[in-house]
């Protein structure tokens, strides 16, 4: 059996769809002898028709459509600002691919050019002495030691400077190849004892500053 | 699409599919709403509360975690501590005119009812939404949720984080208030005492 205290604390469940079976009755029965808490209930239950009315009213109470369209924008601009990083992040490596295939282009035709042209030959004695540079990167099966250069130019030797007045004089000599060991020039071992025209370039100071192969020693070499 | 898995279509519409957004938007909003609205009184503060939960929802996915529990108690939880700060920072807003959430004015439903009759019913409403939105909050939250919502005291503990037996104390205490504020707007007090004092 329920008294008031408890009727008011419970009671008021009785027609609430989850309320306990059990409370339920007992509040019924307690109600039914008891006017205060049978007019606290008819209270309740005309308040509860109250609430009914605004849960009806408001059933359909949603917000409205500028909501949603204010969120989806927020999407656009956030969809947006994700896929432009990652635009520009292709486009800067598509770049990048580019530039390192041209350099490497750029790198290879020069490398190739500089395989294939033969140096500049000078004119005269008087330009040998921007000239001369063997390359010394070349392939090492195409390595030309200077001794066996018959290019037709001359070759600085080690150590000599290029005259700068010009007045340089020309002397022809006949020498065993392996002979320009001795001005510092390498000599292919296997060459050495060739005997080849030899053209020097000798300063005003009396010291040979280049060394020349004549192109016709070979052929003088084979005539021997 | 409407019945598609929750987090599927989370996941996907925070990669930015609209049709994905628009489905959990829709699925999800009304509660939020009419909860904020009922709670607030203010078509304007729920408005920004459910744009909030979402807004949320876009920018910092990751607060939602589903292996701790569904995504409607997520957001709900998320509008819940909305309206909190809301009630927090504000007066109590109560409208003088009823108005509906996209500020006309709030029209009966097609009722076959005389002029008398839909006036009556049109301010017992007005009393009781004034009545309701008059109770602090946490009283308020428990006859928002278990009388307006129909939620069981279950769903309403679990929404509130707290035990049952608070919600229902809350529910008895919110009860008796709403019975006294209601007796004085009708000036028909038909009892001394409901356990309001």
């Amino acid at each position: 059996m329920m008294n008031c205290e408890e009727f008011e604390l419970l009671g008021l469940d009785i027609d609430r769809a989850d309320a306990d079976p059990r409370e339920a009755a007992a509040a019924a029965q307690h109600v039914e002898g008891c006017a205060r808490c049978s007019a606290l209930l008819e209270s309740w239950r005309e308040v509860k028709g109250d609430l009914q009315l605004l849960r009806e009213a408001t059933r359909f109470e949603a917000a409205p459509a500028r909501v949603e369209m204010r969120l989806k924008q927020e999407l656009r601009t956030r969809r947006e600002a994700r896929v432009l990083p990652r635009r520009t992040a292709v486009i800067a490596s598509w770049a990048l691919a580019a530039a390192a295939l041209l350099a490497v282009s750029v790198g290879w035709v020069r490398t190739h050019n500089q395989s294939v042209r033969p140096a500049a030959v000078p004119e005269s004695a008087n330009q040998v002495a921007g000239v001369t540079a063997i390359d010394s990167n070349a392939d090492e099966n195409e390595t030309l030691l200077a001794a066996d250069y018959d290019g037709g130019e001359f070759t600085q030797l080690p150590g000599s400077l290029p005259s700068e007045s010009g007045e340089n004089s020309i002397f022809r000599v006949r020498m065993q190849r392996g002979g320009l060991e001795r001005f510092g020039l390498p000599v292919d071992p296997e060459r050495a004892s060739d005997w080849v025209d030899v053209d020097f370039l000798v300063g005003e100071d009396g010291h040979p500053q280049a060394v020349r192969l004549h192109q016709d020693s070979l052929v003088a070499a084979v005539a021997q | 699409m409407v019945d598609e898995n929750p987090d599927v279509l989370l996941k996907r519409a925070v990669r930015g599919d609209e049709q994905a957004f628009h489905a959990l938007y829709q699925r999800h909003q009304p509660t939020l709403y009419r909860y904020a609205l009922r709670m607030t009184g203010s078509p304007w503060a729920a408005e920004e509360v459910v744009q909030e939960v979402f807004l949320l929802l876009i920018r910092e996915p990751q607060k939602y975690q589903a292996a701790r529990g569904e995504l409607g108690a997520f957001l709900f939880g998320v509008a819940r501590n909305r309206v909190m700060k809301h009630l927090e920072r504000t007066p109590r807003e109560l409208s003088l005119d009823v108005m509906n959430a996209d500020g006309s004015a709030w029209r009966e439903p097609e009722d076959p009812l005389t002029p008398m009759m839909i006036a009556e019913k049109r301010e017992r409403i007005e009393q009781v939404r004034e009545a309701v939105l008059g109770l602090s909050a946490e009283f308020r939250e428990a006859v928002v949720l278990c009388e307006l919502e129909e939620m069981s005291y279950e769903e309403a503990a679990q929404a509130c984080g707290c035990p049952v037996g608070t919600i229902r104390s809350r529910l008895h205490r919110g009860r008796a208030l709403l019975l006294a504020r209601l007796e004085m707007l009708r000036d028909a007090p038909r009892r001394a005492s409901a356990g309001a004092k």
